[in-house]
């Protein structure tokens, strides 16, 4: 259940072809829960948080004013058309009974150098992780930042 | 004509005969597309240097778009989603879990560029015999670099789907510096999409971390010369790093397979300057400092190609 009302928040079920989902979802119960917290988790991902407490409300309402339609045609056009978020947000945010969401910036590791010295350093005594880090996670052709970071070395 | 040959190949029973027949690029540009397109699921082992892990990969295309979860099944927990060319990657990190979006990188099996014919310029290609790689007959296709500014690679490609099962990044010595090879894969049929989730652990906090690095047009100050023949600059950004008071340029190039990030930023006070060539793993750095510049060039590159990108960087008089 979990995975189709995700779709259908990504838009990738059209309303119309998921009439039990939609009669579930207006009844209420885990899948409206399920609903209203892709859609927190979703939202506060993208860096709008959506704290309110009639969040469901306004949802239900947005399903509510979301026409049935079971004309395949149709449907074939209005796919798209609920929410048009990217799917994978809401993967991301399929983190759904987390009961927190919180905004860091990750503090890559910096070497402070504690005496200020200018003379140059020999960086095959201090190897430059940071660096190293920055580049595995932004350059192309990199399959090892997905499975061994340079930060991860264990 | 054709046919004619054709039929001989058909009678001829020794299979060297078929393997000169095969173009090695055409194999390539195969294995390139069936990544992105086939639909898959399987087990790789990743190494690298001491480092050992295996992976688990599904990845799906329908009429919806490209999908992957990739899963390390060793050590800290760690997976990442893409859909298209966007990418969660979910890592543990003691009490947490942390979020990070990115842009999607080559990841295995779909290490080969879309464009093949660039690869061209930097190496050479050729057809080697059939090798069996978890349970299936691959092709292997060698390639070679035409100078020492990369490494050489060996490829096997699945004979009736054109997969890559197996990749071999080799040194000047023929050595194995990173290796990925499949010891099980399967062809999928439409899936649905319920496999695309991340395991969640409700016991952690999930934190998302903010993007620090914003993409720029141009650079003052400094440009860079000739670079080493094949490869072209394909990203340029900049990034504030905490602890430093002007954003951090880095500049990544690659020739098609090798990548290598150029780091430029302003000498400031309190943080002493590096200079000098070090490597750990396929990964070599080469720092030095010049008008009040640092330099730092990183890459899974030869030692000498590190050192040919960070001299080919000069400065305005100011």
């Amino acid at each position: 259940m979990k995975s189709q009302v995700s779709a259908l928040i990504d838009g990738d079920i059209a309303l119309e072809d998921a009439e039990y989902l939609y009669t579930t979802l207006k009844s209420g119960g885990e899948s409206t829960r399920t609903w209203s917290d892709y859609h927190l988790i979703g939202d506060a991902m993208r860096g709008n948080p959506v704290f309110s407490a009639d969040f469901t409300e306004r949802l239900m309402a947005r399903l509510d004013a979301e026409p049935v339609v079971l004309v395949p045609a149709a449907a074939a056009k209005r796919k798209r058309a609920l929410l048009r978020n990217s799917r994978l947000w809401s993967v991301a945010a399929s983190v759904s009974a987390v009961a927190f969401v919180g905004w860091v910036v990750l503090q890559q590791q910096v070497q402070t150098d504690i005496e200020d010295d200018t003379s140059p350093m020999e960086i095959a005594q201090n190897l430059p992780a940071d660096y190293w880090l920055a580049h595995q996670s932004q350059a192309s052709n990199n399959s090892a930042y997905y499975i061994q970071p340079a930060n991860y070395a264990e | 004509m054709k046919r004619f040959l054709l039929a001989i190949l058909l009678v001829t029973p020794i299979a060297t005969v078929h393997a000169e027949s095969e173009d090695p690029w055409l194999v390539l540009q195969k294995a390139a597309q069936a990544a992105h397109d086939l639909s898959y699921k399987g087990v790789f082992i990743y190494q690298s240097g001491d480092n050992i892990k295996s992976v688990q990969i599904t990845h799906t295309n329908s009429r919806q778009g490209e999908y992957a979860r990739v899963v390390v099944l060793d050590g800290t927990p760690r997976e990442m989603l893409s859909q298209g060319g966007d990418v969660v990657i979910f890592s543990s990190k003691n009490e947490k879990v942390v979020m990070e979006k990115r842009r999607a990188h080559n990841m295995f099996p779909a290490v080969l560029p879309d464009d093949i014919e660039y690869l061209k310029t930097s190496y050479k290609a050729r057809v080697g015999g059939i090798e069996r790689v978890a349970g299936r007959d691959g092709r292997v296709v060698f390639l070679d670099p035409r100078d020492n500014l990369r490494y050489a690679y060996k490829f096997w490609a699945d004979r009736e789907y054109g997969l890559l099962l197996k990749s071999l990044m080799l040194s000047e010595q023929k050595q194995m510096l990173e290796q990925m090879t499949f010891s099980q894969v399967n062809m999928l049929e439409d899936q649905g999409m319920d496999w695309f989730h991340p395991n969640v652990d409700h016991d952690k906090h999930y934190i998302l971390e903010e993007a620090s690095a914003q993409p720029i047009d141009e650079v003052s100050g400094w440009a860079i010369g000739t670079l080493p023949v094949g490869y072209r600059k394909v990203e340029q950004l900049t990034r504030l790093v905490p602890g430093k008071p002007a954003p951090v340029t880095q500049v990544i190039f690659t020739d098609g397979l090798a990548s290598v990030s150029l780091f430029i930023e302003p000498l400031s006070k309190g943080i002493r300057p590096k200079i000098g060539q070090t490597s750990k793993g396929t990964t070599n750095f080469y720092a030095n400092v010049s008008k009040g510049y640092q330099i730092l060039v990183v890459g899974e590159v030869p030692a000498a190609t590190v050192a040919q990108i960070g001299s080919a960087v000069s400065f305005n008089d100011k």
